[in-house]
């Protein structure tokens, strides 16, 4: 707060462009809503809509006005007095984050009144904060410490004279994520508002009054939710605390790097912090279009599972049965050898953390040894037009896109534990917009209310013919959206069930532009892999029973020894040792998605890329380098020898893949309709849609790396002990 | 000082003055009376003598020496800044816009942009576990105003670079203490 | 007259060799250790090397150790115990059976010659804890 960047000390009359583009679209509003009030804040005229706060008034204009409680993403709750400035004409201060402007009111954000109130509102704030700093987690990255740099009083009034102490609040333990250390607490309720408003679990609640006053749970229980870290970086200090990361770490040793989460099909931005070597924790980076700024417990807490259970050397398996490590080449030329004796008899499995880099280099691989058995783990109907149109498996409306709908039908999904951050933006049009939600699918808690329709298939046909109530909802509505679990696909009518879908989105009649028919993924590869033409499903492995199979990274034990036939070689590729590295006979380490940078396309086919923040472990080099390295020792060399040259490949073979941040559109939602009615059979079994992750202990661990997270186990534990609990 | 005196002005308050200036002046025309009479009065241009002994032609060559040559191109200045070429090819710059730090309120430290290198091998020292680098340029962030001055500079030094964008605008929606209380609206707060 | 005609240095060099137990002996001598010199014998370690002082040689060179045979060309200085040390260092003039305050324990260790470039060598190694934990495949 009191040190300016140079950059900006510079450029003191300009304006950032960050703010630029906030006035910019201000001022295109004036346009449309000519009833704007203009209001002067530091004699800086602005021109704001009516019913704007002083606070959002004053961050129009690149003006930050100190707050504790306020939050723009949470609701105003007005209690920590931080903001208070002075209006002219006023009398008292007001509380910026709450009060709106009136026309041509003068506020000054730096008068002498406004210092003076500042300067007593973080006196008050200190008398009963520990001076902890030195021992604090927060330390560094404190909004309590900075402010009180920047508009506390030099000196303290505070002198014990009693000897009585300071104000002291036992801690809570509420988790094995959120570290407690109430007396920090400075009541701004930040957490309360969150965990009610967007996370949907009324957990947190103040009790007392005054002094007395604590956050905490009524009763002793945990506060168990899948978004439930994002309370640590609300916390404005030190009282909600990182749990694993405790003590581990200071802010300014750290290094930032900036990447994408891969552990659910969102991509959330996310910062990976990393000190000597080591990934120490995992922040969310602003991004509106996907996470805002929150982050899923699993993408956030999982780190601690890249350090555990991974493949740090090349492995074969020797004529006892065993693994036994081996360096790269050996490794290479020994499956090398079975590579080139199998001949075009290979087939490849991709699993759920594949990068398109190493995609494409296998599939290269695999083309050139005159094989096209290449799969993913995650199935998806090849009926119809299968995975040949991508608006069949796209959420083709944007995760953003969420917040507008006023109707959401959700078919054998469950969002909230498949996809997070996109059941928080439905949670947030449901409490903001008046969404209604309706779910075709088990009885799950979405942290919203729904019309729950049953989980008989039918349901869908009836919706389509206009038999069922609900038709005449989805008919009416504007903008509605039919959200289609990618994981109920795998059922054998899954080719009728998205058939059904489509056919049923297509009734609707939608605003322009609006898209209905929408594809929920589960892992963060298969929209790349379907995109550079993966065959959705390893039954075509079963099928044709190849002599090598290659795994990248597949670990969901989709197909197993007995699938294959006798003296299968198994290749196994990937950085964790789990199902898929258990029955392989060679080994062949890779890099989690921390260690390489690599491009991912997340669910609604927006293209973004991690970057490496650590080195790989070990041996352990980057997926598509080892496939290079490969593709030469079995003389069919890949075309490609830097990051550049294979990305120019992935654009050669899909040009979206390599505009990262962009999400391209899907079209022929038509044309994809006409072909499903094609589909083989277009009888829907009558047995229930059911989803996978039900509770949220089903969702901590779902992939090679949150399944060798200790904290993710820690987690899943603390969801039984609470079921144990009489609350 | 006296032309200080003749611009003043406070002489021309009393007209009858105006011979007195003519007699105070020392120069033939009083140039200080009218900028524009002076800048129009005509002079010999001034021949200093390495001129005077110069070819017409070595004239036109000095005078096309005295300005500025424009060349289309773009600058690098890679070859001569002394950096190893192993750090000028092969190296990937990232352009940026800073996000804020999730775990504060403060928006300090954003909205210009940013350069960074590729991340490098880095391997733990055997001694005490820190971690060791080989490269130079792991450290190096250079803060810009604006992406194109970020692009300008890493073309100038020969480094490839890509703009990674980011999306941090939100529609602007006017927050309201009031819907805390609504009757009829699920904002309606009920823990507090 | 032997000394003006410079025989005596002749006589002296027979002496040595005869001395160290015959030509033979000498040359072998000479090829392990370099030099030839003539001394008396002033003790002998528990580990076969022998200990030599001749006033003749001035200071620094008067006092020197025949390492035992056993060690052929590997002799180095680590292999003369504590004890000897020190007279061979002129910190004392008494060879160590025959000081009287030179203490002996039962706890003492036997001395250990400097394992540097032998199995028994010192090796550093790191004493943080791994980052990683590595897989390790299941046995059958």
């Amino acid at each position: 707060m009191l040190r300016t960047t140079l950059i900006k000390a510079l450029n003191a009359a300009k304006l950032s462009p960050k703010h630029v583009s906030v006035v910019s679209r201000a001022s295109s509003d004036v346009a449309k809503k000519p009833e704007k009030i203009e209001v002067f804040i530091d004699d800086q005229p602005v021109l704001v809509e009516p019913g704007t706060t002083v606070l959002q008034a004053a961050a129009l204009i690149g003006i930050e006005i100190p707050r504790f409680c306020y939050h723009e993403r949470l609701a105003v709750a007005g209690n920590c007095r931080m903001c208070l400035v002075e209006v002219e004409k006023s009398p008292k201060p007001v509380a910026a984050c709450a009060m709106p402007v009136m026309k041509g009111w003068r506020i000054k954000t730096e008068s002498e009144m406004t210092k003076k109130a500042r300067e007593g509102v973080m006196e008050f704030l200190l008398v009963n904060h520990p001076l902890d700093c030195p021992i604090c987690d927060q330390g560094g990255e404190c909004d309590l410490q900075d402010q009180s740099m920047a508009f506390g009083s030099d000196r303290s009034r505070f002198t014990d004279i009693d000897f009585s102490g300071k104000r002291a609040v036992e801690d809570k333990d509420i988790g094995p994520l959120i570290k407690t250390i109430m007396t920090r607490c400075i009541h701004c309720t930040r957490c309360i508002r969150f965990a009610s408003e967007v996370a949907g679990v009324d957990d947190l609640g103040t009790t007392g009054r005054g002094s007395g006053m604590e956050i905490g749970t009524y009763v002793q229980k945990f506060f168990l939710s899948e978004l439930s870290g994002n309370v640590i970086d609300l916390c404005p200090v030190g009282a909600l605390t990182s749990k694993p990361y405790s003590f581990t770490a200071r802010p300014w040793e750290i290094r930032k790097i900036d990447s994408i989460d891969v552990l659910d099909a969102i991509g959330s931005n996310i910062v990976v912090s990393t000190r000597t070597g080591e990934v120490m924790r995992i922040l969310p980076r602003t991004n509106e279009e996907i996470n805002e700024e929150w982050l899923s417990d699993k993408a956030r807490f999982a780190y601690d599972g890249l350090k555990r259970q991974r493949l740090v050397t090349p492995m074969l398996r020797g004529s006892d049965g065993e693994l036994t490590p081996v360096d790269w080449e050996t490794a290479l030329l020994s499956v090398g050898k079975v590579l080139r004796n199998a001949g075009s008899s290979v087939g490849a499995i991709a699993g759920g953390l594949a990068d398109a880099e190493a995609l494409v280099a296998l599939k290269d691989l695999l083309n050139r040894l005159g094989s096209e058995d290449l799969c993913t783990e995650h199935t998806f109907p090849m009926d119809g037009s299968g995975s040949d149109l991508r608006s069949n498996y796209l959420l083709n409306n944007k995760i953003a896109g969420a917040e507008d709908a006023d109707f959401v039908l959700l078919i054998g999904t469950n969002p909230r534990f498949e996809a997070p951050l996109l059941n928080s933006r439905l949670r947030k049009a449901y409490v903001h917009k008046e969404l209604d939600v309706a779910l075709v699918g088990p009885k799950v808690d979405l942290t919203y209310e729904y019309d729950h329709l049953g989980d008989d298939p039918n349901v869908i046909s009836e919706i389509a013919s206009g038999k069922h109530p609900i038709a005449k909802k989805l008919k009416a509505a504007k903008k509605p959206l039919i959200i289609l679990g990618a994981d109920i696909l795998q059922r054998p009518d899954g080719g009728a069930l998205l058939a059904a879908v489509q056919s049923l989105a297509a009734s609707t009649t939608p605003s322009e532009g609006w898209k209905v028919f929408n594809i929920l993924h589960k892992v963060a590869s298969q929209v790349a892999a379907l995109d550079i033409g993966y065959t959705p499903g390893v039954d075509k492995i079963r099928e044709n029973s190849p002599k090598v199979l290659f795994l990248l990274g597949a670990d969901e034990a989709a197909i197993d020894k007995s699938d294959l036939p006798e003296g299968c070689f198994v290749i196994y590729q990937g950085h964790h040792g789990d199902q898929g590295a258990v029955i392989a006979d060679a080994i062949l380490p890779g890099a989690a998605y921390t260690e390489k940078q690599a491009t991912y396309v997340n669910t609604e086919g927006r293209a973004q890329q991690t970057l490496q923040a650590v080195s790989p472990p070990g041996q352990a080099r980057e997926d598509w380098k080892i496939i290079r390295a490969l593709s030469e020792v079995i003389r069919v060399p890949l075309p490609y020898d830097n990051l550049n040259e294979i990305r120019c490949r992935l654009h050669d073979v899909a040009p979206h893949l390599t505009r990262y941040g962009e999400a391209e559109n899907a079209n022929y939602f038509k044309q994809a309709e006409e072909l499903a009615k094609t589909a083989k059979s277009s009888n829907l079994s009558g047995s229930p849609i059911d989803v996978k992750i039900k509770e949220l202990k089903d969702f901590y661990m779902t992939d090679a790396i949150s399944r060798a997270s200790p904290t993710m186990a820690k987690c899943v534990q603390a969801v039984l002990k609470q079921k144990q609990s009489k609350y | 000082m006296a032309s200080l005196l003749l611009r003043s002005g406070a002489l021309k308050k009393c007209p009858n003055l105006k011979w007195s200036i003519a007699s105070l002046s020392t120069t033939s025309s009083r140039l200080s009376d009218d900028v524009s009479k002076a800048v129009k009065q005509k002079e010999a241009p001034q021949i200093t003598h390495d001129t005077a002994l110069l070819n017409p032609e070595e004239i036109e060559q000095r005078k096309r020496l005295q300005g500025y040559i424009t060349v289309d191109a773009q600058s690098n200045v890679a070859p001569i800044t002394g950096q190893p070429e192993e750090h000028v090819k092969g190296r990937l710059v990232r352009i940026y816009e800073p996000a804020k730090n999730a775990m504060q309120s403060g928006t300090d430290n954003t909205g210009h942009w940013e350069m960074d290198f590729d991340t490098r091998e880095r391997w733990e020292n055997p001694l005490m576990g820190w971690c060791s680098s080989g490269d130079p340029l792991s450290n190096m962030k250079v803060q810009f105003s604006s992406k194109e001055e970020a692009i300008r500079h890493c073309e100038k030094n020969g480094w490839e670079w890509y703009i990674q964008e980011s999306s941090f605008e939100k529609p602007f929606k006017p927050k309201s203490y009031g819907v805390n209380f609504s009757w009829n609206k699920r904002t309606r707060v009920s823990t507090k | 007259m032997a000394r003006y005609l410079g025989i005596d240095k002749v006589f002296s060099v027979l002496n040595i060799i005869k001395e160290n137990g015959g030509l033979r002996a000498s040359l072998y001598k000479l090829y392990r250790m370099d030099e030839l010199k003539l001394g008396t014998l002033v003790g002998t370690d528990k580990y076969g090397n022998k200990y030599y002082q001749n006033k003749r040689f001035f200071y620094g060179r008067n006092r020197w150790v025949e390492y035992a045979p056993q060690y052929y060309l590997d002799y180095d200085g680590s292999q003369v115990p504590a004890e000897w040390y020190g007279w061979l260092h002129y910190k004392t003039d008494l060879p160590p059976d025959q000081e009287p305050f030179r203490p002996k324990y039962k706890w003492m260790l036997d001395h250990v010659e400097n394992p540097s470039g032998t199995p028994g060598q010192y090796m550093p190694y790191s004493t943080t804890t791994p980052k990683i934990e590595a897989w390790i495949p299941p046995k059958k």
